[in-house]
């Protein structure tokens, strides 16, 4: 077992690889830019190590400053956490070239699941399915016929070379083909000086699935079932909940199995998260792999009982997942609400001190946090205040437990988005478990009782 | 918390449990240096010394009473919250660290320091080298005047900002 790793990262992930660190008799190095020097995270390891000014650039993102920091403290491994230099290639082969164990998986792994493409033709050549789409430019009419054939409706034509819902058209049927083909073309060109297209089935409500993986160093691979993420805003998570009301138990194990097998093919070693949308059949179509530990991992440890952060260090360290994890019982249903410093309806950001912090707790709570009464949120970096989590033997009493937690949470100074969970929350269906990524538009807008509080 | 010095001022020169004396010298060591914490492992004993004002990480008021860093982009983002280092009430001019690594007083070892406490420098004159990854890099003075104090110590790892030299600014004599 390592005898002291370097956390590269800051805020509450920062704090919860110091816990599992300390939890296995680990020695802690953090690093901070200046804006961080009192935050949590310098406070609780037992050495840190200033590596820039605030900017992310400077700092967590400077990979000379980072591996300097490693060398002079002599530490044996780094934790990546997520964001920041988690799935940077390059920075796990710098950390490999120094004689640093990188907690995570091999640069290949992460280059290959890295670029989406690459990994999508990966894992459907080993038999996880892919939304059905074109393989790259569709060139001409017929070619799109054809293409629509395989494809199926409704599917979406997009150009090749853009973004931001230009050059796209969404076809329903056979006789819009044709001219949406022709209009996407010439916006194409227009916008982003191509016309190249190409067309992939569309999902009108999708729903946002992923299954947590775990791999060790010696070949095996294992799937801890899955997390429903779909309330997003702009494709950031908001909520996220374990087990999902859309997968059933031969669907987990249908899936999981696949993607197992997939993964111990490539070699797959560490933590990752497979990212597939649900269409509205309920069937699964793989999307892209992160290669980290992710922000909700706290409600697959909720529903497993296994620690993820500390599974990630014993495995980099060379065990064996039968050790790591002997057994595998799902029980009960967690959620979680990430609390950011926003405006709950317009989502500005809302940077500052808090002046007043009190936790929920009791029964079924969970709180993962590096803020405390007199902190001050940088505008430097992301907004995450909190973490909140329930945990309960059923959704309904997860729900519950939430609702009641969401309550009896305070924070004062900055805003937060604690009433846009709250009005999620009390949503009928949310509680019917009716949930796609298009669920926050549907949100009707705050009333005054709510907004108040 | 500042990071901890690799490796000693003074290597005891017995094995063993180490005397009175030693801490002492070591007690100083941490006063010259500003230090809040020093750990020394070797020669069969570890040895840990924090100073008091030092907040232990348990109790929870230690951590509501932080130093506040106020994090406004309009502030200067260079501008350290670490208090100065203990420095007379003259007008110096400190260098910082621009990088993370290991300071070095010398172009070699066995070379003579680049400069000493008394030198004259000029703005662009290598002061001393930060190891960082095996390059070693110069670090150029950005002042002219002479040299008062040497805050660190050849083979010491320094971090981001942490404060090399004091420069009193003034032409050559």
């Amino acid at each position: 077992m390592f005898q002291k790793v370097l956390i590269a990262n800051r805020g509450e992930i920062a704090l919860r690889i110091i816990c599992a660190c300390k939890e296995l008799g680990i020695r802690t190095v953090a690093v901070f830019s200046e804006a961080d020097r009192n935050a949590l995270h310098v406070r609780f390891a037992d050495e840190a190590v200033c590596i820039g000014p605030p900017r992310s650039s400077d700092s967590y993102l400077n990979i000379p400053h980072v591996i300097s920091a490693a060398e002079i403290t002599d530490v044996e491994a780094i934790h990546p956490g997520y964001g920041f230099l988690s799935e940077n290639a390059n920075f796990a082969e710098v950390c490999e070239a120094s004689h640093i164990t990188f907690i995570g998986p091999s640069p290949e792994a992460i280059r290959l699941m890295g670029e989406k493409d690459q990994a999508r033709r990966a894992m459907a050549g080993m038999g996880v399915p892919i939304i059905p789409g074109s393989e790259g430019a569709v060139p001409n009419e017929d070619a799109a016929l054809a293409a629509a054939k395989e494809i199926g409706y409704p599917l979406i034509v997009k150009a090749v070379a853009g973004g931001g819902g230009r050059g796209m058209r969404v076809v329903r049927s056979q006789p819009e083909l044709i001219p949406a083909y022709q209009t996407a073309r010439s916006e194409a060109e227009q916008a982003f000086g191509s016309p190249e297209v190409y067309m992939e089935r569309f999902i009108e409500r999708p729903r946002h699935i992923e299954f947590q993986v775990l791999g060790d160093k010696h070949g095996s691979v294992i799937h801890l079932g899955e997390r429903e993420c779909s309330i997003q805003r702009r494709h950031q998570k908001l909520l996220e909940e374990s087990p999902s009301t859309a997968v059933t138990a031969k669907l987990r194990e249908e899936m999981g199995g696949r993607i197992t097998a997939a993964l111990k093919k490539v070699g797959y070693n560490n933590a990752g998260t497979i990212e597939l949308l649900m269409d509205e059949d309920g069937s699964l179509y793989f999307i892209e792999m992160n290669t980290r530990i992710q922000v909700e991992h706290p409600v697959t440890e909720m529903v497993t009982g296994v620690d993820l952060v500390k599974a990630q260090i014993r495995v980099a360290a060379g065990q064996r997942l039968s050790d790591v994890v002997p057994k595998l019982e799902f029980r009960g249903h967690s959620i979680e609400c990430r609390i950011n410093a926003e405006d709950p309806e317009t989502f500005t950001p809302s940077a500052g001190r808090i002046t007043a912090f009190q936790l929920p707790g009791s029964n079924g709570i969970r709180v993962d946090t590096a803020a405390y009464t007199d902190a001050v949120i940088p505008p430097y970096y992301d907004s995450l205040v909190a973490k909140l989590i329930s945990f309960g033997s059923s959704r309904e009493e997860a729900i519950a437990r939430m609702r009641r937690a969401l309550d009896m949470f305070v924070v004062e100074g900055i805003k937060t988005t604690i009433p846009l969970h709250r009005r999620i929350l009390e949503h009928p269906d949310f509680a019917a478990g009716k949930l796609d990524t298009h669920f926050i538009e549907r949100l009707a807008p705050a009333q005054q009782s709510v907004a108040a509080k | 918390m500042a990071s901890k010095p690799k490796g000693s001022s003074g290597k005891p020169s017995q094995s063993g449990p180490i005397d009175f004396e030693t801490v002492a010298r070591v007690l100083a060591f941490m006063g010259e240096h500003s230090l809040e914490e020093f750990e020394y492992e070797g020669g069969g004993f570890r040895l840990r010394l924090r100073k008091p004002g030092v907040p232990f990480p348990v109790s929870g008021r230690a951590i509501a009473a932080p130093e506040i860093v106020v994090a406004s982009p309009a502030a200067t983002p260079n501008a350290p919250a670490m208090p100065a280092p203990a420095a007379s009430a003259e007008d110096v001019h400190i260098v910082k660290s621009p990088i993370v690594g290991t300071f070095y007083e010398s172009p070699r070892p066995g070379a003579p320091p680049f400069v000493k406490v008394g030198d004259h420098v000029e703005p662009g004159q290598p002061l001393c080298i930060v190891e960082a990854m095996k390059l070693m890099n110069e670090i150029e003075s950005d002042a002219a005047g002479e040299i008062v104090k040497i805050y660190v110590q050849s083979g010491q790892p320094v971090e981001y900002g942490e404060s090399l030299f004091a420069i009193r600014p003034g032409r050559r004599k």
